[in-house]
C-alpha cells in the first residue's frame, strides 16, 4: 500500500524511458550509415558501438590491468532514474552516468563491458583506495575537500540544484523564501549545505531516497524540496502534483572519481572525455538520457579541470 | 582528526539526540512489556491471545519497516506527527515486544508457591501480580533488560532513515562535507560504545544490588 505510489512512478519512468529508447533507437538507425544492421539492441548499444577505443594503453598502467581483466568496475547506482538506473525488465542499466561508464569501457578493453558496485556516497573514497571499484560514476560532485581523497577527472557534467514544491504553492520561488521554512532533502546529497548557505533559517529534514523525499513533500512534511536538477525533471515529469521552481541555483560539476595519485589514468580518462566531446558522442549520450525529459538541444559540456578540485 | 574537532557541535546535537531517544523508547518500552507480560500471564484468554499477537507481529516485522509504514503510511490516513514523535512511539513499541517477553521469563522464574500464597491471602489477580510476583520478576531479569536497553540504544540508528538526525545521521553529514568515512564513522562508533558501556555499568551495578539468590 504505502510503497505503491514510488512503485507506480518507478514503472512510468522505466516505460518512458523504454519508449524514448526505442523512438531514439529508431531515429539513430535512420540517420546513420555506420549502425550496425540489424542489430535490434536500444539505442545505448548503438552508442557504444560508435564509440572510440584507445589506441595503445601506457604498460604497467591501471588501464592495462582492466583490460587484461576483461571488465571495469563502476562504483555507481542501479535507482537513479535518468542518470544509471537498472531496468527491471532487461536488467541493462540505464542513463548519463551509465552510458559514460560503458562508453569509457570501451575505449579501455574495446568492448563495453561494465560491472556496476552498488556504492553509496558514505563509501566512495574509500572502494575508490582500496581499488574495489576502478571509478566511480554516480553524480559525484567535484570539491575540493573530497580531492583531497580522491582523483577527480572531468567534470563531465554540470547540474545544479533546484527547488520542488507541490503544485499549489505560491510562496517560494528562489532559494531566499526558504527562510523560515521546513525544507525536505536528500541524505547524504549537496543539497544540505546549499540549504543552509542560501537560507540559514531553514530547518532541514532529510530522507534516504527520492521517492521518500517526494512522498514526504506530498504528505506536508516540507515546504518544498531541494535535489538535484536531473533527478527533479524525471520526478516533476512523472508526477504532476510536484512542481519546479526556477533555475538552478548552484552550479554542481560532476566528475569521475579516481584512485587518488593515479595522474596517468586521469590524464587518460580527459583525454577519452575530450575525444567524446569533440565528436559529438558526448550530446548523443545527454539526448540519450536527460535529454528525454529536457526539451531542446543538448548543452554544452563543462569544461574538463574548470572545477575546482579537478585541476 | 580535524575532521572531528570541526564538527563537535554536530557530533554532539547527534549524541544528545540519541540518548533523548533511548531514554524515552526504553521508558515507553519498559512500560509496554510490563503490560504486555501482565496480558501473556493473565487467566483472561482474550488477553493472553491479544498479547501474544502483539509479540508476534511486532517481532517478526524489521523495526525498519515499522519506521517507514508510521512515517510515510501513517499520513495516508490522515494521521501525522512529528518525525522525532514517531520514531519514539515505534521504537517503544517494537523493543516493548522484546521487554513483555523478557520479564514473562522473570514472571515464570518466580516460584509458583509465590502466586498461590498471595492468592490465598485474599488479593486479586492484579494485586498478587503487581505486590508479589512483577517485584520478584524484575529483579530475575535485570541483566536481559540491560540487553534490551543495549539492543533499543543500537536500534535508533534506524531512525536515521526517516529523517532524524542522531548520531548516525549527523555523522553521514558531516561525512557529505568531509568525505572522511573512516575517521567519521569511528568516532561515531566508539560513541555508541561508550554509551553501551555506560548501559552495561548501570545494568551490572542494578544487578548485584537487586538479584535474588535462589
Amino acid at each position: 500500500m504505502v510503497r505503491t505510489p514510488a512503485g507506480m512512478r518507478r514503472a512510468a519512468v522505466a516505460a518512458v524511458a523504454a519508449l524514448s529508447l526505442t523512438g531514439l533507437a529508431a531515429c539513430s538507425g535512420g540517420d546513420s550509415d555506420s549502425a550496425v544492421p540489424g542489430s535490434g539492441g536500444g539505442s545505448g548499444d548503438d552508442l557504444a558501438a560508435s564509440a572510440p577505443v584507445a589506441a595503445n594503453l601506457p604498460a604497467g598502467s591501471t588501464m592495462e590491468k582492466i583490460k587484461q581483466r576483461g571488465e571495469l568496475v563502476v562504483g555507481g547506482s542501479l535507482d537513479a532514474p535518468l542518470l544509471s538506473q537498472q531496468n527491471p525488465a532487461t536488467k541493462k542499466v540505464e542513463g548519463l552516468d551509465a552510458d559514460f561508464g560503458r562508453l569509457l569501457a570501451k575505449y579501455i578493453i574495446g568492448k563495453p563491458n561494465v560491472k556496476i558496485v552498488n556504492s553509496a556516497s558514505e563509501t566512495r573514497e574509500a572502494l575508490l583506495s582500496n581499488g574495489t571499484v576502478d571509478v566511480v560514476f554516480q553524480t559525484y560532485s567535484i570539491t575540493p575537500e573530497r580531492a583531497k581523497q580522491v582523483a577527480f577527472a572531468g567534470p563531465y557534467y554540470s547540474s545544479g540544484l533546484v527547488i520542488a514544491t507541490k503544485k499549489d504553492e505560491t510562496g517560494i520561488k528562489a532559494p531566499a523564501d526558504l527562510k523560515g521554512k521546513t525544507v525536505i532533502a536528500g541524505a547524504n546529497t549537496p543539497a544540505i549545505p546549499a540549504i543552509k548557505k542560501a537560507a540559514p533559517g531553514a530547518k532541514i529534514v532529510t530522507f534516504g531516497s527520492d521517492p521518500e523525499c517526494v512522498q514526504a513533500l506530498k504528505q506536508g512534511r516540507g515546504d518544498a524540496y531541494v535535489q538535484d536538477e536531473a533527478v527533479l525533471l524525471a520526478t516533476a515529469k512523472q508526477d504532476p502534483s510536484i512542481q519546479i521552481q526556477g533555475k538552478p541555483f548552484t552550479s554542481d560539476p560532476y566528475g569521475i572519481g579516481l584512485k587518488h595519485g593515479d595522474a596517468q589514468m586521469k590524464q587518460f580518462v580527459n583525454d577519452w572525455l575530450k575525444q567524446i566531446q569533440q565528436s559529438g558522442l558526448w550530446a548523443k549520450v545527454w539526448k540519450n538520457s536527460i535529454g528525454t525529459v529536457v526539451q531542446g538541444e543538448a548543452p554544452q559540456p563543462p569544461a574538463i579541470g574548470s572545477a575546482p578540485g579537478s585541476e | 582528526m580535524n575532521v572531528i574537532t570541526d564538527h563537535l557541535g554536530e557530533f554532539g546535537d547527534g549524541l544528545l539526540l540519541t540518548v533523548e531517544l533511548t531514554l524515552l523508547a526504553l521508558a515507553g518500552a519498559l512500560a509496554t512489556g510490563i503490560a504486555v507480560a501482565a496480558m501473556r500471564v493473565s487467566p483472561v484468554r482474550v488477553l493472553r491471545a491479544a498479547g501474544m499477537a502483539y509479540v508476534e507481529v511486532l517481532q517478526n516485522i524489521p523495526l525498519l519497516v515499522w519506521l517507514v509504514i508510521a512515517v510515510f503510511g501513517l499520513p495516508e490516513i490522515g494521521v501525522i506527527a512529528g518525525l522525532f514523535t514517531t520514531s519514539v512511539i515505534v521504537i517503544a513499541l517494537y523493543q516493548g515486544a522484546y521487554t513483555a517477553e523478557a520479564i514473562r521469563s522473570g514472571i515464570n522464574a518466580v516460584p509458583a508457591g509465590q502466586g498461590e500464597a498471595a492468592r490465598a491471602l485474599g488479593l486479586t489477580f492484579v494485586q498478587s501480580l503487581r505486590l508479589v510476583v512483577l517485584p520478584q520478576a524484575l529483579r530475575t531479569v535485570v541483566q536481559p533488560l540491560g540487553n534490551i536497553a543495549i539492543m533499543t540504544l543500537m536500534n535508533t540508528a534506524l531512525a536515521a532513515a526517516v529523517g532524524v538526525v542522531e548520531l548516525t545521521a549527523a555523522a553521514n553529514r558531516v561525512n557529505l562535507a568531509e568525505a572522511q568515512p573512516i575517521w567519521i564513522f569511528v568516532t561515531a562508533g566508539l560513541a555508541y560504545m561508550a554509551l553501551s558501556a555506560v548501559f552495561g555499568l548501570v545494568t551490572g551495578g542494578l544487578e548485584r544490588k537487586l538479584a535474588i539468590l535462589r
